[in-house]
């Protein structure tokens, strides 16, 4: 199955910095979505968003896994 | 509607009708809990398996709000919720058998989660006060239920031949019995309608049938051309039969009965 690779980023305040909270494999944007809010669902989060790991710029490093997520398409 | 009605002074008929619809409402919710799940450890992927299980909380979390919503007609939550045989269940047919495969849980989502959530909006847009105040909360937590059964409809609509046929075949079993569970137009919905406790039957199938009608198309069935199923248990306010013995005992918590603290 075709999955799509999303980060994902929360705050617990408003006020608060978004923080990396961790990652899901999805279908698309709309259950992408879905599994944020239920797999990280451990705060009552204030905010929460996802980005698709392959629209992440990586900006020092040519190794990891954002850089490698963009691949020659970068 | 901006005067409630008074459940005291309300004819037997009507009270009547206002337990019926809602055991209906919440018998539906405690067996789609049950029937998610099932899948919590069976799902195609992990995430999906915890999507499902936060979805078996909603619907568990639902019940429990509507089975307490008996305490103003004078009814006693507790029995409704532990010591009802099968055949006194409201729930919509469609729950009374687990799903037999993902396809057919992923139609559930659609067309049984989706009919609920326009009974629902009826309901919460009423004048039982109780109603008006909490139900609109769950209705707000279902547009993810929605966003989950789109997805994975349109996903398996559009997978392989098998898929598409598990899929067509569920929804063939279900809508027929959703559409007459909304647009059976008994005596007690027509009286909970003149009361204005909740939307009319008609009403509820055409927002049934706008929130589906483009989903359900990508698997190649037109909404509009389905006939409801003509089977009707006027007393529960649902088809003919009952759930499973298994799935009563989960819903009654009968395992657990030593155990109640309430």
């Amino acid at each position: 199955m075709l999955e799509i690779v999303y980060d994902v980023f929360a705050r617990k305040n408003r006020g608060d910095q978004l923080s990396h909270i961790g990652y899901i494999d999805a279908l698309d944007d709309e259950t992408a979505k879905v599994y944020a809010w239920t797999t990280y669902s451990e705060e009552n989060w204030f905010e929460m968003c996802i980005v698709k790991r392959s629209s992440v710029i990586a900006v020092n490093l040519t190794e990891g896994i954002f850089a490698k997520a963009r691949g020659d398409d970068a | 509607m901006n005067e409630y009605v008074d459940v005291d002074a309300m004819s037997p008929v009507d009270r009547a009708a206002l337990k019926r619809l809602i055991m209906g409402l919440a018998d539906s919710k405690r067996l789609m809990g049950i029937r998610y799940s099932d899948w919590i450890l069976g799902a195609p992927t992990i995430e999906t398996g915890v999507a499902t299980s936060s979805m078996t909380q909603d619907e568990w979390g639902h019940a429990r709000l509507l089975y307490s919503m008996l305490k103003h007609l004078g009814e006693d939550p507790v029995v409704a919720e532990h010591d009802r045989p099968a055949e006194a269940y409201g729930n919509l047919s469609v729950l009374d058998e687990p799903a037999e495969n993902w396809a057919a849980l992923v139609s559930a989502m659609v067309i049984a989660d989706g009919a609920m959530t326009v009974a629902l909006a009826g309901f919460a847009g009423g004048r039982f006060e109780p109603a008006t105040s909490r139900v609109a909360k769950m209705v707000s937590e279902e547009e993810f239920h929605v966003s989950m059964s789109t997805a994975w409809y349109r996903r398996l609509a559009d997978a392989s031949e098998e898929a598409q046929l598990l899929l067509r075949a569920a929804t063939d079993r279900q809508l027929p019995v959703a559409l007459a569970w909304l647009g059976t137009n008994d005596a007690a919905k027509e009286a909970l309608a003149a009361a204005g406790v909740t939307s009319t039957a008609a009403e509820q199938v055409a927002s049934f049938k706008d929130a589906v009608r483009g989903v359900l198309a990508s698997g190649g069935v037109d909404v509009d051309a389905v006939a409801p199923a003509g089977e009707w248990d006027t007393d529960r306010g649902r088809g003919l039969g009952q759930p499973d013995a298994d799935s009563i005992e989960r819903a009654r918590g009968d395992r657990n009965r030593a155990l109640f603290v309430e």
